[in-house]
């Protein structure tokens, strides 16, 4: 995973963030950290909002053509909506052919990154809690027994009011990236705040050897970042290292 | 000759009415028509990205007339045009229209601001270059990119008519499907196959002005949420395409259809703008009389980088390092919509704010102070009357005035000393009191009960 985080593969990290800080940077870290590292597993964009030609282009600034990936099927980017039923149809929408689909293409294989971008707009556009849930928790199984990491991306709509699907899946999740904007506003300094929360599954456990080479971070201690055209400064709270 | 040759953008100029993002050759940006706006966006709207403008004020339709200025620029910079509404002829029939002189008060200010430019405040302030508060465009740039439009002409009929003889503009009324429950879905389908049918040669603008307006059927927030995202991800594909929807007020205030309405609808575009009006709120209206409405940004457009090209170019946000408020925060915008057009300007305290950088430099010519009255020496201020002015009072202290004096007759406070001397004599006795740390307070009086001092 990418710097500074450096968190494990075969995790399932959940990120958080709001409107005001969107969590790209993030995702698109984390897959170009995993490109770089891997070269023949497969990863798997479930794609609910990005564009593919964004996906390439921010890519390629960081070095990373995405096109012949695509091509030998290492790199497989889903348009989630695609795959769904249209709009106003009575049908019920059912996250199983995704799913099917996911399992089909990592059949066999062990490694690899799924990347969901994002699971709320699902929530939004009609998908139950309960489907979503066991959407999810499907995926972290799969993601178990082929050792793939999975990170699933969460809008926040209001920041002290956690709804019952981020709890839920607060309770499945390895590690929780929590991506703020900062309570003062926005600022050309500094583009938001990131704090790294360990989930249920490692609370306790500190003999993991994946639990305990992560460095937590609490919102208090929060690692502020600066957002450049195709890049992420990190730095501490408080230094003006990142701002000077 | 040189064998070097500038890096220009392949596709510079081959598309109308577009040009290249100052950050990116890559992306190309389409004016909505009005310049601020543009600014705002970091330059324009770049093609293949959606714009949505919420509007939540019911007495007013300030979302409406910036999907106007949105069609009658793609219709003058020679841009295709698809308007989708439930009774689209008409909404074009109100649209505005050019301005025949490009160097009228539509690209400065307005004749009642122009008029401050004849008071002279002080001395300190002369040199200053005049105060801005909005970004304007240059002539060069309007003939290409976009053009002036003011709001007291209409468009000629003979226009409308043309454009859609030549299939320029299409309109598509969404009362006219068969069934209301499927307008959305009808709607996706028709910006499909037009979207696939059209050549790449002229950029199209799609126009939304009343999205989930009782025309549209009733529909439900998850219906309108994922049309948002279709619409979004059939422009993202067409890179010569954009999007520009309004909301109702209905459907544009935060608590529609439940908790963080205006965040999901933020998440499903590349840019939110909110225009909160203020005629629903009469202490609002007082409080900033020279505005109409708060400009709110939700979300702005970074069609292929991880940072808006906004945060870089804006001169109104003010986030950019070239900015004089470089590393701090945003600034607050407003708008206003005058007799001739809509401005996004931003909002500040009289004396602070601004998009340009106010320094004040030593005059060269010199004025005289005595005690707290100001002399008036040059005789520009008769005849105008005192109460529309902005009266400035500075205060000096004695011992100062006279130190500067003897130790420098040329300085420019005694610059003209026998004028100063006279106007010492006649204004009093000056003050004998000794203070450590010479005082010097500046106020700033208007018509206005508003009074700083510093």
């Amino acid at each position: 995973m990418f710097s500074p985080f450096d968190l494990p593969d075969g995790i399932f990290l959940l990120i958080t963030d709001e409107l005001a800080a969107p969590a790209d940077f993030a995702l698109i870290s984390s897959l170009i950290s995993h490109l770089k590292c891997f070269n023949k597993t497969k990863i798997i964009y479930l794609s609910i909002l990005e564009s593919w030609n964004r996906l390439q282009s921010l890519c390629t600034k960081s070095g990373i053509n995405l096109s012949p990936r695509s091509v030998s099927e290492t790199l497989h980017f889903i348009d989630v909506l695609s795959h769904l039923p249209r709009l106003n149809t009575n049908e019920a929408p059912s996250l199983r052919i995704i799913y099917d689909l996911v399992a089909g293409i990592l059949e066999g294989r062990q490694g690899g990154m799924i990347i969901l971008d994002d699971i709320s707009s699902l929530e939004w556009t009609g998908h139950s809690l309960e489907d979503l849930s066991r959407f999810c928790r499907a995926l972290r199984v799969l993601c178990l027994k082929t050792k793939t990491t999975l990170i699933v991306r969460h809008h926040i709509l209001a920041p002290n009011e956690p709804d019952e699907l981020l709890r839920r899946l607060q309770q499945i999740c390895s590690y929780h990236m929590d991506v703020r904007p900062l309570s003062s506003g926005r600022s050309g300094a500094v583009s938001g705040e990131i704090a790294l929360h360990a989930g249920p599954s490692l609370l306790g456990s500190d003999s993991r050897p994946e639990s305990v080479q992560v460095k937590l971070l609490s919102r208090q201690r929060a690692l502020q970042y600066r957002l450049t055209d195709s890049d992420v400064v990190f730095f501490e709270r408080g230094s003006s290292r990142g701002v000077l | 000759m040189s064998s070097f040759k500038r890096k220009s953008a392949k596709h510079s100029g081959t598309l109308p009415g577009t040009r290249p993002s100052p950050g990116s050759v890559a992306t190309l940006l389409t004016s909505t028509g009005i310049p601020s706006l543009d600014d705002v966006l970091g330059g324009g709207l770049p093609l293949s990205c959606s714009l949505l403008v919420a509007a939540p004020d019911p007495h007013s339709s300030y979302g409406e007339l910036v999907q106007k200025y949105f069609i009658v620029q793609g219709l003058v910079s020679s841009q295709d045009v698809l308007l989708i509404d439930d009774n689209p002829l008409d909404f074009v029939k109100g649209c505005m229209w050019t301005t025949s002189d490009l160097n009228c008060k539509v690209f400065g200010e307005e004749e009642e601001e122009r008029s401050d430019e004849r008071i002279k405040i002080a001395w300190r302030y002369e040199s200053m270059k005049q105060f801005q508060t909005t970004v304007g465009q240059s002539i060069a740039n309007t003939e290409n990119f976009c053009r002036a439009f003011d709001l007291t002409s209409r468009i000629p009929d003979s226009v409308i008519q043309r454009a859609l003889y030549s299939k320029q503009l299409e309109v598509c009324d969404v009362t006219s499907f068969q069934s209301t429950a499927l307008v959305l879905s009808e709607v996706v389908s028709r910006i499909e196959q037009i979207l696939a049918s059209r050549s790449k040669t002229t950029p199209l603008r799609i126009c939304l002005p009343a999205l989930g307006s009782p025309g549209w059927g009733d529909s439900s927030s998850e219906d309108l949420l994922h049309f948002l995202r279709r619409t979004r991800m059939l422009v993202r594909r067409h890179t010569n395409a954009c999007l520009s929807i309004s909301l109702p007020p209905h459907l544009s205030v935060e608590d529609w259809s439940g908790r963080g309405w205006i965040e999901k609808i933020g998440w499903s575009t590349d840019a939110l703008i909110t225009l909160a009006a203020f005629t629903a709120n009469p202490s609002m209206t007082s409080l900033f009389p020279s505005h109409h409405g708060l400009v709110h940004i939700h979300t702005l457009p970074a069609p292929f980088t991880f940072l808006p090209p906004s945060d870089k170019f804006s001169l109104l946000r003010g986030l950019s390092a070239a900015a004089d408020s470089s590393g701090s925060g945003e600034n607050n915008l407003a708008f206003k919509c005058t007799r001739k057009r809509f401005i996004i300007e931003t909002m500040h305290l009289d004396l602070e704010g601004g998009i340009s950088e106010r320094r004040t430099n030593p005059s060269s010519t010199a004025r005289e102070f005595t005690g707290t009255k100001l002399i008036e020496t040059s005789g520009e201020r008769a005849g105008v009357p005192k109460a529309g002015l902005a009266n400035v009072e500075v205060e000096l202290e004695e011992e100062k005035v006279r130190a500067e004096q003897s130790t420098n007759p040329t300085a420019p406070v005694s610059g003209k000393g026998s004028t100063q001397g006279q106007a010492m004599t006649e204004t009093g006795v000056p003050s004998r009191r000794k203070v450590n740390k010479p005082k010097k307070k500046v106020g700033f009086q208007t018509d206005r009960p508003d009074v700083y001092d510093f």
